[in-house]
């Protein structure tokens, strides 16, 4: 259309040549879902690290007086390893999900479908991105705990044990976020994915030991409640930061692998079902 | 053209840019795509013309593969699109017929993701020609609501240009545009072919096919009624309309001519007066009297 053009010696020239099929559009997507994230960063980022200010301040600081813990710990060091994880498992679905749902009705979920993409490369990118977000969301709500934990009761919240920190906090945020992108290429419609909020992701956050320890369970919800694979994503954490758990750490590693083995043939066999049109 | 496959479903003649095989594409009980078959040739300017709802854009969203065809097989430069997806995608560029808005990100990100999907990491030198191609240079920061309808439309081409295809389709890409753009729109077409693109649009505009296109099919129904050059098709199913005005005679008379008739020999026909002849009009027929023809009569 216009005709002030310098680069004329790229017009016809086969720039396919020079593609990676492998790596370019799983960087590219990667790329996207977090510059997605980040540019919205009041809601993404913000509003979660409020709602982790609001927890410790109810529970931490009103009730947790009157809570006793076992192993000699507060209930206020109790809660942050918990919040940390929830806010990380959920901003890791969140972040999927809502990326696949607003693709879909902007329409441009359609530009993946047309691309050479595979959905290994879909579902990889999309999960990162979500776990990205989720060790954000996690890391920023261990800070303000931590600062909190020092102000309020004079204790410093250290990392007893990084490595299985930072194994569950993977695990876990890859299999969430996988679990929301399934859900969201699943919905056909609004509604649907907010029933997926309502009656799979919020009981199982809240009922996952974020804020009790199972220990003080009845023998009965004691079985019901590790049935719960968040009991052991959480507990993992608790025990990468606090040095202490309801469940051994190889125990809840094993049911975290077995977690995200689950969510990604869930996701790949949503994925490969599931229409890319617009709504 | 035959399509004989090998085990990587590559067809052996890999001239073709595009080859549909006897496609049918069903949305439960209807039959969108009924036993569609056509092929393009390298560097031709394709017209699929049909009336809402004919099964134009079920077809190219088989080729893209938004769509499952029920039956039949489609081949992008020799690939099999449903054995060997990703080859035969790296191969074409796709222009919906509806606006997409990607809220949070600008026209520069936008094409920087797009080159990205199609492996190419490093491509701001052919970003940056496309842009000032569609007159985008200086709106690349800008939001896709930030930018007029014309400009969205552009965004689109642009976006399925990224990555150089030999194939580009267009679906119905001047709906609702002014007609300077749709002229703009024209132009660029035209320079594609030029530089060696193959080009399958669909259009409600036959004058646009007409301008455009080497071929078209039409299509009705889901059927394909006819592939064939514009101008046979013209020249087939339109007659040229000669209007004759004569001295003295207020009211002019209109014929027609048959294909191979000459003005001489509707003359002696009619056994016309040339000395009473003040002026001829000659008219040529269009494609839309063609299309008329075929699909309405």
């Amino acid at each position: 259309m216009s005709s002030n053009v310098q680069s004329e010696k790229f017009r016809g020239s086969n720039v396919k040549g020079q593609a990676d099929l492998f790596l370019g559009p799983f960087y590219s997507l990667l790329r996207k879902e977090v510059m997605r994230f980040l540019k919205v960063s009041m809601q993404t980022i913000l509003t979660p690290m409020v709602s982790s200010l609001l927890y410790l301040l109810i529970f931490g600081v009103s009730l947790g007086a009157y809570i006793q813990m076992k192993g000699g710990i507060s209930y206020l060091e109790f809660l942050i390893p918990g919040l940390v994880m929830m806010g990380c498992l959920n901003n890791a679905f969140q972040n999927s999900s809502s990326s696949i749902i607003i693709a879909k009705f902007s329409g441009d979920l359609e530009d993946l479908k047309v691309a050479p993409i595979s959905y290994t490369q879909i579902i990889l990118a999309v999960a990162l991105g979500g776990l990205v977000r989720g060790v954000v969301v996690g890391t920023i709500t261990y800070v303000v705990g931590a600062i909190f934990c020092y102000f309020k009761a004079d204790t410093v919240i250290a990392i007893h044990h990084p490595l299985w920190l930072l194994v569950f906090i993977v695990l876990g945020g890859l299999s969430f976020s996988l679990l929301g992108l399934a859900a969201a290429f699943w919905a056909k419609s609004f509604d649907q994915m907010a029933a997926v909020n309502s009656f799979i992701l919020l009981p199982l956050m809240y009922l996952g030991g974020v804020f009790f320890s199972i220990d003080n369970l009845h023998p009965f919800w004691q079985s019901i409640a590790r049935a719960n694979p968040l009991i052991y994503f959480i507990n993992g954490v608790r025990y990468g930061i606090l040095g202490v758990s309801d469940v051994t750490p190889e125990h809840a590693c094993v049911v975290a692998l077995v977690t995200l083995v689950l969510m990604y043939w869930l996701a790949f066999r949503t994925l490969a079902r599931a229409s890319f049109l617009r709504w | 053209m035959t399509a004989s496959e090998n085990s990587a479903g590559v067809t052996k003649d890999t001239v073709s840019p595009l080859l549909v095989q006897n496609l049918s594409k069903n949305y439960g009980a209807i039959e969108a795509v009924r036993n569609a078959s056509f092929n393009l040739n390298k560097g031709e300017v394709f017209g699929l013309l049909g009336p809402n709802g004919a099964g134009k854009t079920s077809i190219i969203s088989c080729i893209v593969t938004l769509e499952k065809p029920t039956s039949g097989s489609i081949f992008v430069g020799g690939f099999d699109v449903q054995k060997n997806p990703r080859e035969a995608k790296r191969n074409v560029g796709f222009v919906p017929q509806e606006i997409i808005n990607h809220g949070y990100f600008n026209v520069e990100e936008i094409l920087s993701f797009q080159s990205g999907y199609f492996g190419l990491l490093h491509n701001r030198e052919r970003t940056d020609y496309i842009l000032h191609e569609l007159r985008l240079y200086e709106h690349r920061h800008k939001k896709v609501k930030q930018l007029s309808g014309g400009m969205k439309r552009r965004l689109l081409i642009a976006k399925a240009l990224v990555h150089s295809p030999q194939l580009l389709l267009l679906d119905e890409p001047t709906a609702g545009v002014d007609i300077e753009l749709r002229e703009q729109l024209w132009q660029f077409v035209k320079k594609l072919k030029a530089e060696g693109v193959t080009v399958l649009l669909t259009t409600h505009y036959l004058e646009e096919a007409e301008q455009l296109c080497d071929r078209v099919g039409l299509i009705d129904k889901g059927e394909i009624k006819m592939v064939e050059s514009t101008q046979f098709l013209i020249d087939k199913f339109t007659g040229r309309s000669v209007r004759v005005k004569f001295r003295n005679v207020v009211a002019p008379r209109d014929f027609e001519l048959r294909t191979g008739e000459t003005v001489g020999d509707l003359i002696n026909k009619e056994k016309l007066d040339v000395n009473q002849i003040e002026d001829i009009n000659i008219s040529e027929g269009t494609l839309e009297d063609a299309f008329r023809r075929v699909i309405y009569q």
